[in-house]
């Protein structure tokens, strides 16, 4: 008997002009692992809302058709019912943190259902120690990296042992080794799985069966072979590209030149130990590394919104930087104006570069309005109307899908040959760029 | 809570540490001698620097609000004969005179408020919230309201830190009450978008799903009960002898 029937599945948001989901139906053997793939705003996440019963539950909206989790009715079950048959982990880790205390947080779930007392402790530290997270433990979530919290977020989900995992995005602020690990618990577990992934070569090794989806509907549902094969014939940017890494020094003159650069949060060890780095105008830089290698320290030093405590930080003219999760960091109440910011209010050179990163129509939205794609987007372009000579961008495809990724990477190189330097600090090895420098290995230069 | 050095630490279960820390507090408003007020004082900061993270500005802010006091205390009293400085003669205050009786009163009300700034500093930042609230078996609910407000303000901190940086990262600067207000409706915004999202997870792990079980809290050890031993020794002294 499949653990999840999805027939007829139509639903639409409060006020929403297009439905989210249309005619969706599927069925889910257990142990299966899926790939679910597709643009943002094709339905991905609303899908496993559904299957988690939090659509409708918590949305509200208009729903029709029905859903099915382990023979029951997600209409006339409630989440939290369904939760320990069903567990999800959500694209950002910091909004689903409960508890002060890592142990405590991996407890919540288990003490919500109703879990005997005595084997809540055990569970909890079993979890967390199948996501190489038991150091953690005695922890405060709010000093975590957004790196441990998503373990953190995984293991309150496993400790549950639910029938059904939902992952939405579960590896976005994971390096690759890290993600790597992360997904291969997953496979070991055997529960039914549907993962979400915008970086998709990960998901695509991991999974039995593949469904793509675009405006809100199934595209293709085929098992892992006949979905690679129709992701080929219609949608290959959604194949994992190889990506040529290269040590050769392109470009022009040195934009942004760091030397020997050593920085320590107050109080806190050296997350960067002598560090150099140099961005030339017409490249793209990747800069690379696991978590906490100081990518994002570095990429702040080099805008210059970070002084180092040792060495020199030399740049000519003017940077720009967009941080990670840009969408969460919007100041206006109208796109326009968001982007108009950063350049005195000029909106007619705003709404270009709207118009560059495919936004122009949501000029009179409101920021948060846009999904959370449409926001990294936002993000970039507010950073780059002011067209600095360095751009440097943290992360800017955590949530991008391929096609949009694609798009960026192109516009970024149209920029970089405008005479510019681009450096991108990112955990995507697929990124394309003209040279990738790895930041352990600088530092052991430097050593 | 921990006492002690990484080598031979004590730790206590939340109840007594927030019954010891309380006590703390309380010995320190009853206290009248200057020396006895530093110790209490100097232990409680040591307690403090324990936290490894976020303790500048609770640092920061009890050490000004204490040298405010200290600073300003004598010139709002007018007590003592042994004068150590005599200022003007000022309208509504009268003469500024800073006596040796004055000073000690300034010491002691400022010692009072740093004991008591350090002592909270050390409940925000050393106990497991979590489980002190969770000791409230009656109020489940409250409880967890509580546990999610100690934790708002350092995720407003962060998510404030990051607008600022954002907009600096655009080349724009942000100076001034009226530029750092600016960023206070974003900050609305996004705490709210965050109080939906966290709404959700929690719905989707099972909040309100029906009798909910408790992870079972430690026994308390014999220095759980020392604490609160201490705890009423340390207000019976301050009230007898101190």
């Amino acid at each position: 008997m499949a653990l999840v029937d999805v027939s007829g599945l139509e639903f639409s948001y409060p006020g929403a002009a297009q439905p989210a989901l249309e005619d969706v139906s599927l069925r889910l053997e257990p142990g299966e692992v899926v790939a679910l793939l597709g643009p943002s705003g094709s339905g991905k996440s609303t899908l496993l809302r559904a299957l988690a019963g939090l659509v409708p539950h918590f949305h509200g909206g208009r729903f029709a058709g029905t859903v099915l989790v382990a023979g029951m009715d997600t209409r006339r079950t409630r989440p939290a019912v369904l939760a320990g048959t069903t567990a999800a982990v959500f694209q950002d880790p910091e909004d689903q943190v409960v508890m002060a205390l890592v142990r405590n947080e991996v407890a919540f779930g288990l003490e919500n259902l109703g879990v005997p007392s005595a084997e809540i402790w055990p569970r909890a530290d079993e979890a967390l120690e199948a996501v190489g997270a038991l150091h953690l433990a005695e922890r405060r979530t709010s000093e975590l990296s957004g790196g441990e919290l998503q373990r953190v977020c995984l293991a309150s989900a496993l400790a549950l042992r639910p029938r059904l995992l939902l992952l939405d995005e579960p590896t976005s602020q994971l390096d690759p080794e890290a993600a790597e690990h992360f997904l291969a618990l997953v496979d070991e577990l055997g529960a039914t799985t549907v993962l979400s992934e915008q970086r998709t070569g990960r998901a695509l090794g991991l999974a039995d069966r593949v469904i793509f989806m675009e405006g809100g509907r199934i595209l293709a549902d085929a098992v892992r072979d006949d979905g690679l094969a129709w992701l080929a014939e219609h949608r290959a940017h959604y194949l994992p590209p190889q990506a040529e890494p290269s040590d050769t020094v392109s470009g022009g003159e040195a934009v942004c030149r760091l030397d020997g650069v050593r920085f320590a949060y107050r109080g806190g060890p050296d997350v960067l130990g002598g560090t150099s780095l140099e961005v030339r105008r017409g490249e793209v830089v990747a800069l690379e590394g696991p978590n906490g290698s100081g990518k994002t320290t570095l990429a702040k030093i080099a805008a210059g919104l970070l002084e180092p405590d040792a060495g020199t930080a030399w740049r000519e003219g003017r940077a720009g930087y967009l941080s990670q999760d840009p969408g969460r960091y919007l100041v206006r109440d109208r796109v326009l104006d968001e982007v108009a910011l950063g350049v005195g209010g000029d909106r007619g050179r705003a709404l270009g570069a709207l118009e560059h990163v495919g936004l122009a129509w949501a000029a009179d939205r409101h920021p948060r309005d846009l999904s959370s794609g449409e926001r990294e987007r936002l993000g970039l372009a507010a950073v780059a109307v002011a067209k600095p000579d360095l751009l440097v961008l943290d992360e800017p495809t955590r949530g991008i899908d391929p096609d949009r990724k694609a798009e960026i990477a192109d516009w970024l190189v149209e920029y970089a040959a405008a005479g510019r330097g681009v450096l991108v600090a990112t955990h995507d090895r697929s990124f394309p760029a003209d040279r990738r420098v790895s930041l352990e290995r600088e530092a052991l230069l430097a050593a | 809570m921990r006492f002690g050095t990484a080598r031979r630490a004590v730790r206590l279960a939340p109840v007594p540490a927030a019954a010891l820390l309380a006590a703390a507090a309380v010995a320190a408003l009853l206290m009248d001698q200057v020396l006895p007020l530093a110790l209490l004082t100097a232990a409680l900061l040591l307690l403090s620097l324990q936290a490894n993270t976020r303790l500048r500005p609770y640092l920061f802010g009890t050490g000004t609000a204490a040298l405010g006091v200290f600073l300003v205390w004598p010139f709002l009293q007018s007590t003592g004969i042994d004068v150590i400085w005599e200022g003007p003669i000022v309208p509504v205050l009268g003469q500024l005179d800073v006596t040796r009786e004055e000073i000690a009163l300034a010491s002691v009300s400022a010692l009072r408020l740093a004991a008591v700034g350090f002592a909270f500093s050390a409940y925000a930042l050393l106990l497991d919230h979590d489980r002190l609230v969770a000791s409230a078996s009656f109020a489940r609910h409250s409880a967890l309201a509580v546990a999610l407000a100690t934790r708002l303000v350092p995720t407003l901190e962060r998510d404030a830190a990051g607008l600022a940086e954002a907009v600096r990262g655009r080349g724009v600067k942000v100076a001034g009450v009226r530029g750092h207000a600016r960023l206070l409706s974003p900050l609305v915004a996004g705490s709210l978008e965050r109080a939906a999202n966290l709404a959700e997870a929690m719905e989707a792990r099972g909040f309100g799903s029906g009798a909910p079980t408790r992870a079972p809290s430690p026994d308390w050890a014999f220095a759980d009960y020392a604490a609160l031993a201490a705890g009423a020794a340390l207000i019976a002294a301050a009230v007898l002898w101190l």
